[in-house]
């Protein structure tokens, strides 16, 4: 067992009893208050955009002439906007915002210099704004995931490159011997994902490697975005925000670790099961379904955890806007990736494979596991950046409410009418057009949930925007980063 | 593509090996630091004075009582 003194919480600087080291934590605050404000703002945008992409994508699917008089809003380029926008715009710097501000709270270390991290925030967004605009102009690549015309990518790939030493610096930096878990999520993240960028960047769009490599290129690269750069950062959150919020560290810190390691040595095989059928090596898709099988333990390992964290505390978790969304992710997390590994075996994947299932399970895993948890995480963090209330209680259960039932009826539907519609591919007694015309209703199914999600994006979008901008009406926060006094005040 | 050429997935085979070689280096760096012991401490290490173990520190905001 460790002897060092910085390892016990009661000796711990981070808690300590004089004025000057607890005010580290409104220096660090403060230290990344303008960049992570511009992350936010950006994500949200992002996110307004990509959601009326979506309800384009939806609605095209079983009413396909709608808004299709225009080149640039045909199916292909805004599906293909739509992914992207989400991917790279929402996700990618609310990931920025949320993850740099807990890597560098939990370092004890402010963001020097956040002038730089403005700019290459900046530049990133330039470079995603090009690479939309291409993509909607028909200058989009072919493939999935990577659609970005080639003129944007370096832009973006230097912008991470200065947006994520940030990260790293904080981390070299730290104050204590000890690396929380959500640290070690942060970090491998920061690593992971311009590995994946860069690799398959230079293996699939500017040097191409030769036939199917491509798509072992692509599908691990596409898989390995969702698990080993926006899967880490979210379950970052949860293992800070959880206890956090609570006030009760988590149920079992071995198993975090436990966690996270499994996760960093099984996930990387995972996505060839995507290619389970194509004319690739055998071994190269059964090393991928044991992979996504393993996944199994962190995902159990996960659950476990975070379920026996707020065992007790349902009410608290009721009545905080964090725990809610974050909670709500958690359990996600759990349902998706079983699911997951079990579509990865061939007997599952042979009738899910090229239907809408594949469609709602990553819904399920980039909304109601990524997204919602990331909300919660803005819900906690802008109020300290901030030093300001969420105007609205009512503007935070419309964005829950339009975002669960949106989401849980998105993927009930998709991966029901997919299953269906796996299970009729299947048999070749059946009409090919028939099986078409028999995923309609779960189509328009698919078209209502996206309504409900974008009540509640716009409700999100309007209490952000009240509380950056309408300093006057809401409620000033008194002390740094102390909500209990909301209990004795109340908002405008 | 040759079906018995394994070649071309040389880099991907590669790529596959070094990143299971950089986990376990990470992992062996992680045991010499110390950082599997003491996990009880370690789990306390997010509170804080402001935002201290045993307190909720966050809530639905309310309205303001007149």
């Amino acid at each position: 067992m460790s002897t060092s003194p910085s390892n016990s919480p009661k000796e711990n600087p981070y808690s300590s009893a004089s004025a000057k080291v607890r005010a580290e934590l409104s220096e660090i605050d403060a230290s990344i208050r303008t960049a992570a404000l511009f992350f936010v703002t950006s994500a949200i945008v992002w996110l307004l955009i990509g959601t009326v992409f979506a309800l384009l994508v939806a609605f095209k699917a079983h009413e396909p002439n709608f808004a299709s008089t225009y080149e640039f809003l045909t199916f292909g380029r805004v599906r293909s906007a739509h992914l992207n926008a989400m991917a790279l715009g929402w996700t990618s710097n609310v990931i920025f915002a949320v993850g740099l501000w807990i890597m560098a709270r939990l370092s004890r270390f402010p963001i020097n210099h956040g002038g730089m991290l403005l700019i290459a925030g900046f530049f990133w967004n330039i470079g995603l704004t090009l690479g939309i605009y291409g993509i909607l102009f028909g200058d989009l690549t072919s493939v999935e995931w990577l659609e970005i015309p080639h003129y944007a990518t370096p832009l973006l790939a230097i912008s991470y490159t200065m947006i994520g030493v940030w990260g790293i610096m904080a981390f070299r930096f730290r104050k204590g011997d000890h690396v929380y878990v959500s640290q070690w999520y942060i970090l491998a993240a920061l690593f992971w994902f311009p590995w994946l960028y860069v690799v398959a960047q230079l293996m699939i769009i500017w040097f191409p490697a030769r036939g199917v490599v491509q798509s072992v290129t692509n599908w691990w690269f596409a898989h390995n975005f969702l698990g080993l750069w926006m899967t880490p950062m979210a379950l970052a959150t949860a293992y800070y925000l959880i206890p956090k919020v609570l006030g009760r560290p988590i149920y079992s810190y071995y198993l975090s670790v436990l966690g996270f390691w499994s996760l960093a040595i099984f996930y990387n095989w995972a996505g060839m099961h995507h290619l389970i059928g194509g004319p690739i090596p055998v071994w190269i898709i059964s090393a991928g379904i044991v992979g996504s099988v393993m996944m199994v333990v962190p995902v159990i390992v996960v659950g476990i955890n975070h379920h026996m964290s707020v065992v007790g505390f349902h009410k608290e978790v009721w009545h905080s806007p964090t725990l809610r969304f974050i909670v709500f992710g958690a359990i996600s997390y759990t349902l998706v990736s079983l699911l997951g590994s079990a579509m990865a075996l061939r007997s599952v994947n042979e009738i899910t494979h090229f239907t809408h299932f594949t469609v709602g399970h990553a819904h399920h895993g980039v909304y109601a596991f990524f997204t919602m948890i990331m909300f919660g995480g803005v819900y906690y963090m802008m109020p300290r950046l901030l030093k300001r209330e969420w105007p609205s209680a009512a503007l935070i259960k419309l964005h829950f409410w339009g975002s669960a039932i949106g989401i849980t009826l998105m993927v009930v539907a998709l991966q029901t009418g997919g299953w269906i519609q796996g299970m009729q591919m299947n048999n070749p007694d059946i009409l090919f057009l028939d099986i078409v015309q028999g995923t309609i209703p779960w189509l328009k199914a698919r078209s209502v949930s996206g309504l409900f999600l974008t009540v509640g994006h716009f409700a999100f979008a309007i209490n952000f925007f009240w509380m950056l901008f309408a300093a006057g009406s809401v409620r000033a926060k008194e002390g740094p980063t102390l909500l209990a006094k909301i209990k004795e005040g109340g908002v405008a | 593509m040759d079906a018995q050429n394994y070649l071309d997935l040389l880099p991907i085979i590669l790529l596959g090996v070094a990143f299971f070689a950089a986990a376990v280096g990470a992992l062996y760096w992680c045991a010499k630091r110390g950082q599997f012991r003491d996990f009880n401490a370690q789990a306390s290490v997010i509170f804080t004075e402001e935002e201290p173990e045993g307190e909720v520190s966050d809530t639905f905001p309310t309205k303001k009582k007149r």
